[in-house]
């Protein structure tokens, strides 16, 4: 049911500026039939959130440029409804916390477990697809 | 004098008079002929006045407890030789005796004499029944040698005997006291002996004449003498590491045909085997004539050095190597970040093959492209663990000829978190014509980590879009290559550019303030400078300069 709602629409975005965790993400996503479109820089994913729908962002906190931290304020100073899950691969003291009271609705801290990622990225996206 | 003159006359018509022979030895002394000749004719003088007579010239040593060959032209070379390095004593023969005594020793049969008993089988087997002996005295009552008799048959010395030993005795105490300045000597030793002790040397003299050596007491126990033992030019060249033999000896040979002093640092070997390092200094010393009078030398036992040297070396690295430590401490985003990203990655490609697997999606594509990724992740993790083992590696690292640009690349990959994390933009602008240094990397890339540290701290308080740190490097003529860590900071201390340096000196609560001194002893051990000063424009500047390689051996030899 997952798979046919989000095969093909790219509701589900990855922002990662390392090259490998971003593929891994992808890999991991489409093990479990869910597609994803990757973005090794902010700055084209905000580009590409101008002109697209996208129900889920799974954003890297330390990239080059920006921060995930400032990617997840940017959208809801556009009162953006995609949600966002953070992740970070050194995670700073109020780094969750942070970003927990910014919206977001899953912080990991790399290496995660994949069964709890991957309950967190069907979460949002049932939870997208709930009838309001 | 007259009555001796006729004894000469009566047995030896064919040699010259006692009176002429006595002037003859006179005026070699005046001219300062070489000692060994002068007792010689000595000896051959007294020889003439009787039948039957041997006479013979002992020395006593410059250390003044052994017997020395002067002369014996007549007298059997085995004995000679046996009797040559003896040392003094109470029952050493007539001789050994007699200088020991300061006074004459008459044995009329050396064959039941007590004080012969050691030498019996000697002096038989070279057909030496008696043997008297008189010490030669200086004119401040100093031993300086001994005159002594011998004949074959058992007697002992007539009139005429004892009035040509008191001659022999005194022209000899003349010629020995003369060449040797003896009485200075010895009162020179005591106090040079004296300031050798205090000053932790050995002092030693050789005298190249009589192959006789004087040692501080320090200098025995430095090169394992005994404090009694005579010491000749070969008691020392037996000491030499066989090794170093040769360049020793060149160097002696050396300050003797230029006639400067010389230096040398050598090793010797102890007779149980122990080894020291020393350097020996030191000079020859001439007569007006140009002859060899001595050859001074002063030995320094290096081996305490070298091994408070090794201490200091062990504790400098070690203290770097904490430094190091510490520092990755404070690079805690870095290593973190720069390992959980490659382990991130592995976990991933490795739990979504699990799943396409459940799944029954087996996709040989597919897993080949989890499983390259799962690799190249593992082998970046690899390289991440290796860059923190060298560093925390404890021990020498060894030095490599390379260029500095790499070496930065490399340190800047290994901080770039934290460069990242702290927010800070970073500017490199590297020159192409970097001369290659003589540099261990870790300790290179020790430096590196502490300045750029540094700035990151010095920039911190800024607000984001003002952090700014530029590395550059840049060729001093070729002659130097320069590293340089640029800050957008407050700039040094006030008045206190220098004591960025001191030990403990830190800005920082949390810093120990040894960072940058063990940068500097890093980077000074490498010959090089490192130096900080305010930044034309805000902030401050910290470079080191390391000297450029020397060209490859082959173009300099050329």
């Amino acid at each position: 049911m997952r798979s046919e709602k989000s095969a093909g629409s790219h509701v589900v975005c990855l922002v990662d500026d390392d090259p490998l965790v971003l593929n891994s993400l992808r890999h991991l996503l489409a093990s479990d039939g869910i597609a994803a479109r990757s973005f090794d820089k902010p700055e084209t994913f905000l580009a590409h959130i101008e002109v697209h729908r996208v129900e889920l962002v799974v954003l890297d906190i330390w990239m080059a440029g920006m921060s995930g931290l400032e990617v997840q304020a940017y959208l809801s100073s556009i009162c953006c409804q995609t949600r966002a899950i953070i992740i970070t691969g050194s995670e700073g003291p109020d780094d969750e916390r942070n970003a927990m009271q910014a919206g977001a609705i899953g912080f990991f801290t790399k290496p995660f477990d994949d069964e709890q990622f991957l309950a967190a990225v069907r979460g949002a996206l049932d939870h997208s697809s709930e009838p309001t | 004098m007259s009555e001796r003159d006729g004894i000469g006359k009566g047995h030896h018509e064919k040699e010259e008079p006692f009176y002429a022979g006595q002037g003859r030895i006179l005026e070699m002394i005046a001219a300062s002929a070489p000692l060994a000749d002068i007792l010689t004719r000595i000896v051959l003088l007294m020889e003439a006045q009787t039948d039957g007579l041997r006479c013979s010239i002992l020395l006593l040593s410059n250390d003044g407890k052994h017997v020395r060959h002067g002369a014996a032209p007549n007298l059997p070379e085995a004995y000679v030789k046996a009797v040559d390095g003896l040392p003094i004593g109470p029952r050493v023969g007539s001789c050994g005796t007699s200088m020991y005594l300061r006074k004459p020793v008459v044995a009329t049969d050396v064959l039941t004499d007590p004080l012969w008993s050691d030498y019996r089988d000697l002096a038989k087997s070279c057909g030496l029944r008696a043997c008297w002996s008189t010490p030669i005295i200086s004119s401040h009552g100093d031993v300086l040698g001994s005159f002594a008799m011998y004949r074959q048959e058992p007697r002992g010395p007539n009139a005429e005997e004892r009035q040509l030993t008191e001659a022999a005795t005194h022209i000899a105490s003349i010629a020995i006291e003369r060449q040797q300045g003896h009485s200075t000597l010895r009162e020179r030793e005591a106090r040079i002996s004296l300031a050798a002790e205090s000053a932790d040397l050995a002092f030693w003299v050789l005298y190249p004449e009589q192959n006789t050596a004087w040692m501080s007491e320090k200098g025995r126990t430095m090169y394992g003498f005994t404090p009694h033992e005579l010491l000749t030019r070969e008691s020392f060249v037996s000491r030499i590491h066989p090794d170093e033999r040769a360049a020793v000896q060149a160097a002696f040979e050396q300050a003797r045909a230029s006639q400067q002093t010389f230096e040398i640092e050598h090793r010797i070997v102890l007779p149980y085997g122990k080894t020291r390092w020393v350097i020996t200094r030191g000079r020859y010393l001439w007569d007006e004539h140009g002859n060899v009078l001595e050859i001074i030398c002063v030995t320094i036992d290096l081996s305490a050095q070298k091994q408070s040297d090794l201490q200091l070396q062990v504790q400098r690295e070690e203290l770097a190597r904490l430094s190091r430590i510490a520092l990755m401490g404070e690079m805690t985003a870095s290593l973190g970040h720069e390992l959980n990203q490659p382990l991130a990655a592995i976990a991933n490609n490795a739990a979504a093959a699990r799943r396409f697997f459940d799944r029954g999606q087996i996709d040989p594509a597919m897993l080949k492209q989890l499983l390259a990724d799962i690799t190249a992740a593992s082998h970046r993790a690899g390289e991440v663990i290796n860059g923190i083992r060298g560093m925390a590696r404890n021990g020498k690292s060894t030095r490599s000829r390379l260029n500095l640009n790499p070496v930065i690349g490399d340190t800047l990959r290994l901080v770039g978190s934290d460069i990242l994390i702290r927010e800070t933009a970073l500017v490199t602008d590297f020159d192409s014509r970097l001369p290659d240094v003589e540099a261990a990397p870790v300790q290179i890339q020790q430096v590196l980590l502490n300045l750029i540290m540094n700035a990151l701290d010095a920039v911190e308080a800024l607000p984001p879009a003002e952090r700014r740190i530029i590395i550059s490097t840049r060729s001093l003529k070729g002659k130097s290559a320069e590293v340089s860590v640029r800050d957008f900071g407050t700039g040094l201390p006030a008045d206190r550019a220098e004591k960025v340096f001191d030990h403990f000196f830190s800005t920082k609560a949390e810093g120990m303030g040894m960072g940058l001194t063990i940068a500097r002893s890093i980077v000074e051990a490498h010959a090089g400078t490192l130096g900080a000063e305010d930044a034309e424009g805000g902030g401050a500047r910290f470079f080191f300069h390391l000297p450029a390689a020397q060209r490859l051996p082959i173009s300099k030899a050329a």
